[in-house]
């Protein structure tokens, strides 16, 4: 960076600052090519595959096996993020298929950037769990299949921690002082607070806010740090009490030598689930291909495949029995789905203002 | 006259260059700090002054001065490590000195985060260091290392190290060797001459270096994310909570803003400061 361009863009930020009012109103994204919605999607191959996921989250041989039954080539690029990814769907990049939970498919439909299917075209949706049937965030069945679902509980080491109690109280445990994480991640931090206070998960009343954030802020002083990455945190020994999701929990029963050490409750104040799920966009070009491999994800001996790589479950046949075999030794890792029934226990902030609420509350803990 | 217009036109291609991919984006920046969020989440520009009211808000001061704070130490602590190693390399490495300095580089073609989270695996509890502290005998218990405030400052060094190194490492070499000898000459003990000739001489070095290590560290959102604890939350840090967790871009934006202008009172100092200096040099 070179002292003349600062000035310089000081001198041309101020003129063009004054042009970008003429930009007054425009969202900030280009137009996205929604020229093929309301079409009628078949799933038959019509064309290569791009896929858009997170990074490690699908066995490999679920892609090389696709491409080599149906002869057309899979690749795969990576978000860290799902903000960005949102972003680069409209700014009209072109995938054929993307991984959001379930807020950002409700989001992602609403803007309309996303394809319609109809899913009774897939061979083995019979097997994907009715919990996904018209739910809040899809009620037409239209847009989504799911990927995998996760439980968000407390994770905690045996020997260096006792007298857990199956509640969210339990991350103040005396034994866990100063290495205990709570995640990085606003609804994650916030939703606990709330189910400790007797609240709704998703309360937007201010008061009963504020009255989370004071308990957030005492887990703080109690804490190490805020943090999504409970699978190093652990291995590593930094961490001995963590708020963490379940499949990250099997992740690092894989990696250490004494994995019944590392142990997982649900808690009964509640148990926030969620979902990534499998969508097409509005813009995907091989949206045929597309319908085909999320059946190949769906079909059972695939699904119990990528559940053994990945360690999370899939809400379908194959995948449900897989994950219970490889958590039998810790059972409370597994997903109840009776648990999913509870729509309570999912995130759900579609109001931007009670968003903001709750980003300000995190900020505010975390800046504190 | 003729000629400089002649060489002024290799100023062009850099110039477009930072005008397209530099200054013109950062205008959508500024565009974008007087926007809002519409109801399904997207940016909006608009001709708002919410953003900047709010980031004046007291929550975020002390985040401010934690950054500021970081940023100081990680200044003065890559002074005290880079001074010595570029002088070193400078007045002793003869033949090999460029190979040294490379050696120096070398590390910075991996990237910054990911050499931060080979940091993790060093610092962690049951860490590598740890691990040897312990299997050494030399304590019962690892130390923390990890998510404390030092964690911080300590990736922030190591991150940002070669950027002192160099520049000083450049006015150590253009240094009149005589004028040292000079020092030595009018009785100047070794110590008399260092602080008497050669750090007033390589004074520029030292700044340059200061502000290319003080600039980054204070934005950095790598250090404090991957080594910091629930203490160490810095401005960077909050800008990206902006853009990728509240979905804020607005607020983002504005922060940037305010940070940039923060920043820039800071270059413009440096600025002023040598432009005295290379004023005082030609009388």
């Amino acid at each position: 960076m070179s002292d003349l361009s600062r000035r310089q863009l000081l001198q041309a930020g101020a003129g063009l600052a004054l042009a970008g009012y003429g930009l007054s109103g425009c969202t900030v994204s280009r137009q996205v090519d929604r020229s093929t919605a309301g079409q009628v999607i078949t799933p038959e191959i019509d064309g290569d595959l791009l896929l858009y996921n997170w990074a490690q989250y699908m066995d490999p041989a679920l892609k090389s096996g696709f491409a080599e039954k149906y002869g057309v080539e899979v690749s795969e690029v990576n978000f860290d993020n799902l903000e960005a990814m949102v972003v680069k769907l409209r700014s009209g990049a072109q995938y054929d298929m993307i991984w959001p939970s379930t807020e950002y498919v409700a989001r992602l439909a609403a803007e309309g950037l996303l394809a319609k299917f109809d899913r009774t075209l897939l061979k083995n949706v019979d097997g994907v769990s009715s919990f996904y049937n018209e739910g809040w965030w899809d009620p037409e069945n239209e847009y989504s299949v799911p990927y995998t679902y996760y439980t968000t509980g407390i994770a905690w080491r045996e020997d260096e921690v006792s007298g857990m109690t199956g509640s969210w109280n339990d991350l103040l445990n005396p034994d866990g002082e100063g290495r205990m994480f709570i995640l990085d991640d606003f609804q994650e931090a916030i939703g606990e607070a709330n189910l400790i206070n007797g609240y709704d998960l998703n309360t937007e009343i201010p008061e009963e806010l504020e009255v989370s954030k004071q308990t957030l802020l005492a887990q703080k002083e109690f804490a190490r740090g805020f943090s999504t990455n409970s699978v190093q945190n652990l291995v590593s020994g930094s961490a001995v009490l963590h708020q963490a999701w379940n499949g990250d929990i099997v992740n690092v029963r894989n990696q250490v030598d004494e994995p019944e050490l590392y142990r997982y409750e649900t808690c009964s104040e509640g148990v926030p689930v969620g979902t990534d799920f499998m969508c097409i966009p509005v813009n995907a070009r091989s949206p045929g291909t597309a319908m085909l491999f999320m059946d190949w994800i769906i079909q059972p001996e695939n699904a119990a495949r990528n559940v053994r790589w990945n360690g999370y479950p899939q809400p379908c046949d194959g995948g449900k029995e897989q994950f219970a075999e490889l958590v039998k030794e810790e059972p409370a890792i597994d997903v109840n789905i009776e648990e999913l029934s509870d729509t309570a226990m999912e995130y759900r902030l579609d109001n931007p203002d009670a968003r903001r609420l709750w980003t300000d509350v995190f900020t505010e803990v975390k800046a504190s | 006259m003729a000629a400089g217009g002649f060489w002024n036109r290799f100023l062009i291609p850099g110039g477009l260059w930072l005008l397209l991919l530099f200054a013109f984006p950062l205008c959508f920046v500024l565009a974008l700090s007087f926007g809002y969020v519409d109801d399904l989440g997207r940016a909006v520009y608009s001709t708002e002054l919410s953003n900047y009211g709010d980031a004046f808000d007291a929550t975020y001061l002390p985040v401010l001065i934690r950054s500021v704070g970081y940023a100081l130490a990680t200044t003065a602590l890559c002074f005290a490590i880079g001074y010595p190693v570029a002088y070193y390399i400078a007045r002793y490495g003869g033949r090999y000195r460029n190979a040294l300095i490379a050696l120096l580089v070398l590390p910075f073609f991996v990237n910054y985060l990911v050499r931060t989270y080979a940091w993790v695996a060093l610092l962690a509890d049951e860490g590598l260091v740890n691990t040897a502290v312990v299997d050494l005998g030399l304590r019962d218990e690892g130390l923390r290392m990890i998510n404390t405030p030092w964690a911080v400052i300590g990736g922030l060094t190591y991150g940002y190290l070669v950027f002192m190194i160099l520049p000083v490492y450049g006015a150590l070499e253009r240094l009149d060797r005589s004028v040292i000898e000079a020092g030595k000459d009018l009785y100047g003990t070794p110590l008399q001459t260092f602080l008497h000739v050669t750090l007033p001489q390589t004074k520029q070095g030292i700044l340059a270096g200061a502000v290319l290590v003080f600039l980054p560290s204070v934005g950095d959102f790598v250090a404090a994310q991957l080594l910091g604890g629930p203490d160490t939350y810095m401005v960077g840090n909050l800008i990206q909570d902006q853009f990728f967790a509240a979905n804020n871009w607005p607020f983002g934006a504005a922060l940037t803003v305010v940070m940039m202008i923060f920043l820039s009172i800071w270059m413009f100092a440096y600025l002023r400061s040598a432009a005295r200096d290379v004023r005082g040099a030609a009388i």
